[in-house]
């Protein structure tokens, strides 16, 4: 099948791409890593910035984090998955750099619980698919339903295009738990949209 | 191979395949899923509900611009070179586990702000600077704000296309008779970017002053790319016969550092450094009426009948051995491809590659038999 063959390719021509740029990174080339960070500085961006409103926060820990890789270029070529590398290294740094502010802060707070800024852009939808005010309005109070693990599952999964294992790793959960979880995720939306929607 | 008969709404919605195909609406997805949609109709309603919900969740784009990413990258290059330098005393498992977020932030401050005061003190003294070359002289402004081109007319004839955001001006004698008897040049002053379409006037010489770097023409049309936040500044050459030189050069070295721009070549001045490099566009165009390149078919034709033809449309020079490649012939309709693909399609047939080196194609090979 052509289809996806040419998938395929594309993903093969992707990762070796990256396994290149790994390869020279490891032999101290700093465009290697430069090449590195432009591929991604959007999506880690993104994702860092889901954990904090301090954009400058998330900024710096994204320096941080390339700094600590450029440290450990030595071992890049383990690195299997650059993005989903990135993605947990940037989580770890702003979670921690948080976690320090509020123990300076006095208040004391159990590391593992954070939030996770629901950020689903009803706003497009208007005006991309003529989605009517009331639909809209429908699917905000849908996703206002979900958890904060359900949010950050879907945000891995359709957003930064995740494969199951990595947002167990992600998220510290067990393959099937996540997708117990995302079935359980999709369940919910399919019947609040479908009940709401389509018996209009 | 997945079966997708299978699939229920939500299996639809968590797979990539599917996924994909409404995110992105590519081509080959949307050939894939008409076909299979008009394999098995009974699928129709399950495949529109995953969609909708797929379609419903949706992110908002990072209000980050690819200006800020690379403003990013340059702090992390800055870092990491300064840090290199004092690498030496620092043991590294201390840098590694001891790495205080505060302290990052501290060193990225003062890099930053070495960066800033760069610039300032960098644009203050600058003598180039479109502000400083426009002062105390009496000249015609045109500005524009808008984010579309703005074509004006010169009074000489010549056609400027003014970018978004630039400003251009001129002398109010500009083109008088006048200043024709004298001789004396045409010169504009740009900030931003323009397209310029110049009157042919061999007696006047038609200058563009951007920034640093000066480009002189007689009578031709090009591209001049020169923002004042901008590293570097790009002259490129549409038509006929372009010169750029520094503004810094006296007279005497002035012809020294003259670069010929000629069709389909760029210009990048880079400012910092104060180095210029010649390049070939991208995607080069053709610079003869089109009826000529509907002749580029052959038939068995040797190889610099060939490339001599396409050097003519293109403008662009062609270097390759032609004792050696004397017995290469060329049987293919090299009529609609573009520039570099009409290139490829020739190395493969006789077994050679091309380079681009210093704004030409250069061909190399081992020769025909």
């Amino acid at each position: 099948m052509n289809i996806n063959l040419s998938k395929l390719l594309k993903l093969n021509n992707d990762t070796q791409l990256e396994a290149l740029w790994l390869q020279r990174l490891q032999q101290n080339d700093e465009q290697a890593l430069a090449a590195i960070m432009r591929k991604y500085y959007t999506a880690l961006y993104n994702y860092g910035t889901r954990f904090t409103n301090d954009d400058a926060l998330a900024k710096d820990c994204i320096q941080e984090v390339f700094i600590s890789l450029w440290q450990r270029r030595e071992s890049a070529a383990e690195i299997l998955s650059p993005r989903y590398y990135l993605l947990r290294a940037v989580k770890n740094k702003v979670l921690k750099s948080l976690h320090k502010q509020t123990i300076r802060a006095g208040t004391i707070d159990d590391e593992s619980a954070y939030d996770f800024l629901q950020e689903f852009s009803v706003e497009k939808l208007i005006i991309d698919k003529q989605m009517s005010e009331e639909q809209a309005a429908i699917l905000r109070k849908t996703m206002a339903q979900l958890t904060k693990r359900q949010h950050e599952l879907i945000y891995l999964k359709f957003y930064q295009h995740l494969d199951h294992a990595q947002i167990a790793g992600l998220m510290n959960l067990s393959r099937q738990s996540v997708y117990n979880l995302l079935h359980e995720t999709i369940q919910k939306l399919r019947s609040l949209w479908q009940a709401e929607l389509f018996n209009q | 191979m997945k079966d997708f008969r299978l699939y229920d709404i939500s299996d639809f919605v968590i797979d990539e395949d599917f996924i994909r195909w409404v995110h992105e609406q590519r081509e080959e997805d949307n050939l894939f899923w008409n076909t299979w949609l008009q394999q098995h109709p009974d699928k129709h309603l399950v495949v529109a509900s995953a969609r909708r919900i797929v379609e419903s969740i949706q992110f908002p784009q990072s209000n980050i611009n690819e200006a800020q990413v690379e403003q990013e990258v340059s702090r992390l290059m800055n870092t990491i070179t300064s840090q290199q330098i004092k690498r030496e005393p620092v043991k590294e498992t201390v840098m590694v586990t001891g790495f205080k977020w505060w302290y990052a932030a501290a060193a990225i401050l003062l890099c930053v702000s070495g960066t800033w005061y760069f610039y300032i003190r960098d644009t203050r003294v600058q003598p180039y600077a479109y502000s400083s070359m426009v002062a105390a002289k009496q000249l015609i402004e045109h500005t524009n704000t808008s984010q579309k081109p703005l074509v004006l007319k010169l009074p000489d004839g010549s056609r400027i296309t003014l970018g978004a955001q630039s400003r251009i001006s001129y002398a109010h004698t500009f083109g008088s008779a006048d200043t024709a008897r004298n001789g004396v040049t045409r010169d504009v002053y740009l900030l931003g970017e323009a397209f310029f379409e110049v009157t042919k006037d061999p007696q006047r010489p038609f200058r563009v002053f951007a920034n640093e770097i000066v480009t002189k023409v007689l009578g031709t049309s090009f591209t001049v790319r020169s923002f004042e936040k901008d590293t570097t500044i790009q002259v490129t050459v549409r038509t006929g016969k372009v010169s750029v030189y520094p503004q810094a050069a006296t007279l005497a070295s002035s012809k020294m550092s003259e670069i010929i721009l000629t069709p389909n070549q760029q210009l990048v001045y880079e400012r910092t450094g104060q180095k210029f490099q010649k390049v070939l566009l991208n995607n080069p165009i053709i610079i003869v009426p089109p009826a000529v390149e509907r002749s580029l078919v052959y038939d068995d034709a040797p190889l610099d009948k060939v490339f001599g033809d396409l050097s003519k449309v293109y403008g662009i020079n062609i270097v390759f051995d032609s004792d050696l490649l004397k017995k290469c012939t060329v049987t293919a309709d090299l009529s609609n491809e573009p520039f570099y693909q009409k290139l490829s399609l020739i190395c493969s047939a006789i077994d050679a590659h091309y380079e681009l080196i210093d704004g030409q194609v250069v061909i190399e090979s081992t020769g025909c038999k």
